[in-house]
């Protein structure tokens, strides 16, 4: 780094301190308020929950050191691993059709078509719809007894489903509030990634005699794959900590199905289990930042190819 | 890691070159289709709650397709309001809003641009710090930043809502490839004038970074207004919640107190309370469409 000095004499030892550091007390003053918050409110319960963690402790008392007795009782827990579960399970019924479909509606958005404005931004409403307000409408459509949902099957003769109330069509149902609230978002980055294809490599592919067809897998798809791949690792992140959809709809029930890995954890503050809920959380700190990293490296071996 | 990803800020949104006169063929028959069932899918729940949040309450469960404009009221709006004091959720809300989307306006842009526009030692290596800490899942932070706001005495305060979280580094970082962007010579002209280094940034950077600034604006509003994990944890009387927060305890409320049919008819209550704190969304949106959608798109980045 070059450093200007501002000021040219340099007498005392604090003008040569100023001086060592580029001529300027200003800058650290400019970024000093990011770093208070973060040491205090970020730095600080992370290393507190870290000690925690190697610590049997219920709230009130003095932790008692247990050393990792609690990532290895983590380890063998059904309820951990249940976890772990749901949330791969979520991700299978949310990622993969929610990133194709945004695809596709995405490249259709991107031609002439009447109304195209008028279904961007239709698409875009539920994206911007607060979580709780739709969840509460969701418990209300989809309840077995009295929701539209079972009234209008039941006029097709279907039997009442228990959409959130059991445990084979609670994942489902969470799945599709997700897959309705976020499809907005995931249409916009794929039609911002599709509108910044140059044309004429459309023109040329024409001109060779492509279809509409070998066109959207030849060209878009690939030429798309940053976008895709950065869509794939923002819902897999937010998949993992899913929190407050399990929280509003079903309190992670019935019978545990739709205890995400996120949800998990507020488990343990309500039973004031805090060093297994501080262990839990670093278990899944691990999870994230691996997963990122993988998906990372994927990606960025796709660029090379 | 997840931010070498570059996306375009300002999302082209307008169309292209590439749009005349839009003709419809037999395959857009087949497009137009699918984009109306999604469109439709996309806006049933939200039309069904605005619409049954007027209707009488027992119509709710006995008739949950039939609308009849005619027995249409405000009733569930004043019995809701009566059962949850959702405008001191507002109060609370805006109150959040103002303190903590301040503070992120005024000292993320401030940061980003010494980040960005000064030379200072260990400057990249600070910044690399910042930047790791966007690696941190925010949920990891949850139970021990509870029982720091409990050893604070903080629980059930503003300070729990607003510190926690505020000047988020991710805000930081979007700035700063905004503020990146300006010539350099831009700033050394400011100098020579005279201007130190914040009047540099108040009369030259800030006017041209203001539509950066709006959109960052609307993505913290955002951020802050949908705010639900946090507030279930830090706030624990109903005279401090925020409206997210308060809009769940009206469903528990109602289907606690009473039983079948009872519950289902306070449903116009829940659809009421759920519609008035959509509705700030939805005007807010309409009016700011372009900034919105940038501001959406920035926040994209945050991985």
């Amino acid at each position: 780094m070059s450093l200007k000095p501002t000021n040219a004499t340099a007498s005392g030892p604090i003008d040569r301190l100023r001086l060592w550091l580029g001529g300027s007390y200003a800058p650290y003053l400019y970024i000093a308020p990011f770093f208070i918050v973060f040491l205090a409110f970020g730095f600080y319960p992370l290393a507190y929950a870290f000690q925690l963690s190697f610590t049997s402790w219920r709230g009130a008392g003095i932790p008692e050191f247990i050393g990792l007795e609690n990532y290895t009782f983590l380890l063998q827990n059904d309820f951990f691993w249940n976890s772990i579960f749901n949330s791969a399970v979520l991700w299978v019924l949310i990622v993969p059709v929610q990133t194709l479909m945004a695809i596709f509606i995405a490249s259709m958005l991107s031609r002439p078509l009447w109304f195209r404005s008028f279904f961007r931004v239709t698409f875009l409403i539920p994206y911007l719809v607060p979580l709780v307000a739709i969840a509460q409408v969701w418990l209300i459509l989809f309840d077995s007894d009295f929701g539209a949902i079972n009234t209008l099957l039941g006029a097709i003769g279907i039997e009442p489903i228990g959409w959130l109330t059991t445990g084979a069509w609670a994942k489902p149902t969470m799945a599709l509030l997700v897959f309705w609230k976020n499809s907005g978002f995931a249409i916009l980055i794929m039609l911002a990634a599709i509108q910044n294809i140059p044309l004429d490599v459309y023109e040329a592919a024409a001109l060779d005699g492509a279809n509409g067809f070998q066109k959207f897998f030849r060209i878009t798809v690939p030429l798309l794959r940053r976008s895709i791949s950065f869509y794939v690792i923002i819902a897999t992140l937010g998949v993992l900590q899913m929190y407050a959809e399990p929280y509003v709809l079903t309190e992670g029930g019935p019978y545990n199905s739709t205890m995400t890995a996120g949800y998990a954890l507020y488990r343990y503050t309500q039973n004031l289990d805090l060093g297994t809920g501080a262990a839990n959380s670093f278990l899944l700190m691990i999870i994230v930042v691996i997963l990122s990293a993988v998906m990372l490296k994927m990606m960025s071996g796709n660029d090379e190819d | 890691m997840a931010l070498e990803v570059k996306q375009p800020l300002s999302t082209s949104i307008a169309p292209q070159t590439r749009i005349n006169r839009p003709r419809v063929r037999i395959g857009d028959l087949v497009t137009y289709a699918a984009l109306l069932v999604l469109a439709l899918f996309f806006l049933f729940p939200l039309a069904w709650m605005m619409l049954s949040s007027f209707k009488p309450g027992q119509q709710i469960a006995s008739a949950p397709l039939y609308f009849d404009v005619s027995t249409f009221s405000l009733q569930n709006y004043e019995d809701m309001l009566a059962n949850v004091p959702l405008w001191v959720g507002f109060k609370n809300t805006f109150i959040v809003i103002l303190l903590k989307g301040g503070i992120t306006l005024f000292f993320a842009p401030l940061a980003a641009y010494a980040f960005a526009k000064m030379r200072f030692r260990g400057r990249d290596l600070l910044f690399n710090i910042l930047l790791a800490t966007l690696m941190l899942p925010p949920i990891v932070m949850l139970i021990p930043l509870l029982l720091q706001m409990g050893a604070l005495k903080w629980i059930d305060t503003f300070q729990a809502l607003v510190l926690p979280g505020a000047i988020g580094a991710f805000y930081i970082f979007l700035m700063r490839q905004q503020i990146a962007d300006i010539p350099d010579e831009l700033m050394e002209a400011a100098r020579i004038d005279g201007c130190n280094s914040f009047q540099t940034y108040w009369q030259i950077v800030i006017p041209i970074v203001r539509p950066a600034l709006a959109a960052l604006a609307i993505l913290v509003f955002l951020d802050i207004y949908n705010d639900f994990v946090w507030p279930t944890l830090a706030i624990h009387s109903i005279d401090m919640q925020t409206l997210q927060v308060m809009l769940s305890y009206l469903y528990t409320q109602i289907n606690n107190a009473s039983v079948g049919t009872a519950g289902a008819n306070a449903w116009g209550q829940v659809m009421a309370a759920s519609s008035l704190a959509t509705l700030p969304l939805l005007i807010v949106f309409i009016v700011l469409q372009r900034q919105f959608i940038k501001g959406i798109m920035a926040g994209a980045l945050k991985g």
